[in-house]
């Protein structure tokens, strides 16, 4: 449970450190973008067998979420339960390996965007038009696959070199 | 069989319903003035310290990698700024002067305010616009340092935006390269002898302009010139460097400028900003 922990935090922390040496501007972002703690979630997924422990870790990482970076409320809680579902989904039929892996990190990812992007549009936060939108798909992708790449092989890694039981 | 499909629709309707009342809780909560209650100014403050510590190692390092970086071409930018050098003495000579006649220009009428008094907080960039969406980004100066919503935020270049919702340690700021600003800068597009006033209603993400309106067409304005706030609306100072004139157009029934006005500042590269506190009229 500490190792994920870990994981989470370090994943949380990293979305506000990368965010600093990235570009801010919504038009010119970064072949680097993704959104860290996103990728964690579904990483994660494989280690917990309780599932109520797993979605409680999903919602707390969202309100931090919401309140840290996002300046929001509910929207990310909101979000992430939408692809906690999504995940559960998703598992029933594929079982986890490097490849099927980065397949639900770059679906999490793409839903988080697809969601974001149709309720700001709806509350005309800002009128962001498809074109913004596919880009911001666009520059996540790279990102995501090597974060979900790296995080998968040394979660599993460490994992079972020093626990065996999934957490219940 | 009925049963079903009755409570398939009422399932529906309640999603329905569920949808709605999200949207209303969103179209509420992502107003551009939202402030964090004390319970998540409190978990914001916490994370954010907690986050500075662990981040200090890691910023080391990058800071240190940068400064080698800009060691390398130190010689090239220093034969780029010599003649710009020998041009300082004379402009401060200039700008004593202006400020002398300034001072007794409003002496002279009794006014004891301009509207481009302000006094400076500098603060580190923290977050930059994480998650790609909303266009803001998070300074490490809060209420606790005098900050307040609707200050204006500068960087060495010029204006990058407002500060929108503030904790007690940390401010967001949102930036001027927002499609549509609730508030619209007032501005003045000046070519050293006429001075035009207009407003910016917002950012073009196609052009990457900001587009200025309220301009009349008989105006003589060049490409080039450069683009200043008035300081006449109520949040932003005047004087401030906002950009330079890109493309001058006209209106459909020609009679109005279209102004696109390139942004001075490099929103992709910002560290440190200043955060201005116009000084208080007494009227």
């Amino acid at each position: 449970m500490i190792i994920i922990l870990i994981y989470i935090i370090l994943s949380f922390t990293l979305d506000g450190l990368i965010s600093t040496y990235l570009n801010a501007n919504i038009i010119e972002l970064s072949y680097l973008t993704t959104i860290f703690s996103i990728i964690s979630i579904v990483i994660i997924y494989d280690y917990f067998e309780n599932q109520k422990k797993y979605l409680l870790v999903i919602i707390i990482t969202a309100i931090l979420f919401d309140i840290v970076y996002t300046n929001t409320f509910l929207l990310n809680v909101i979000i992430f339960i939408i692809i906690y579902l999504i995940i559960k989904q998703l598992d029933y039929y594929i079982s986890n390996n490097i490849f099927t892996i980065n397949i639900k990190s770059l679906v999490a990812i793409y839903t988080y965007h697809i969601m974001t992007f149709i309720i700001l549009l709806l509350t005309h936060y800002n009128s962001y038009d498809m074109k913004i939108f596919l880009n911001i798909i666009l520059k996540s992708t790279i990102n995501t696959i090597i974060y979900t790449t790296i995080s998968y092989l040394i979660l599993k890694k460490i994992y079972y070199k020093f626990y065996e039981k999934k957490i219940k | 069989m009925k049963k079903n499909k009755l409570q398939t629709k009422q399932v529906i309707i309640l999603i329905i319903i569920l949808i709605f009342i999200i949207i209303a809780i969103f179209s509420l909560t992502l107003k551009e003035d939202r402030q964090l209650n004390k319970f998540e100014s409190l978990i914001k403050d916490s994370v954010v310290s907690v986050e500075k510590i662990i981040f200090y190692p890691f910023r080391f390092v990058i800071d240190k990698f940068e400064d080698f970086k800009e060691l390398i071409n130190i010689k090239e930018k220093y034969q780029n700024l010599l003649p710009e050098v020998s041009r300082i003495e004379s402009l401060e000579a200039e700008n004593i002067e202006l400020r002398k006649q300034l001072e007794a220009m409003k002496e002279e009428l009794s006014i004891d305010y301009t509207l481009n008094q302000y006094s400076f907080l500098n603060a580190t960039v923290i977050y930059r616009n994480v998650a790609s969406w909303y266009n803001t980004i998070t300074v490490d100066k809060g209420t606790y340092n005098g900050v307040e919503v609707d200050m204006v935020v500068v960087n060495s270049q010029g204006l990058i935006g407002k500060v929108v919702s503030t904790t007690t340690f940390t401010s967001d700021i949102r930036l001027i390269t927002t499609k549509e600003t609730d508030n619209k800068i007032s501005i003045t597009i000046s070519n050293g002898e006429n001075k035009i006033n207009g407003l910016i209603k917002g950012y073009n993400y196609n052009t990457k302009y900001l587009e200025v309106e309220g301009i009349s067409n008989t105006e003589t304005i060049n490409i080039g010139d450069y683009v200043y706030t008035s300081g006449l609306g109520e949040i932003f100072p005047s004087g401030i460097l906002i950009g330079k004139v890109a493309e001058i157009s006209t209106d459909e029934y020609d009679l109005a400028k279209i102004i696109d006005v390139t942004p001075i500042a490099d929103f992709n590269d910002i560290n440190y900003v200043a955060i201005l506190k116009r000084k208080e009229i007494n009227k």
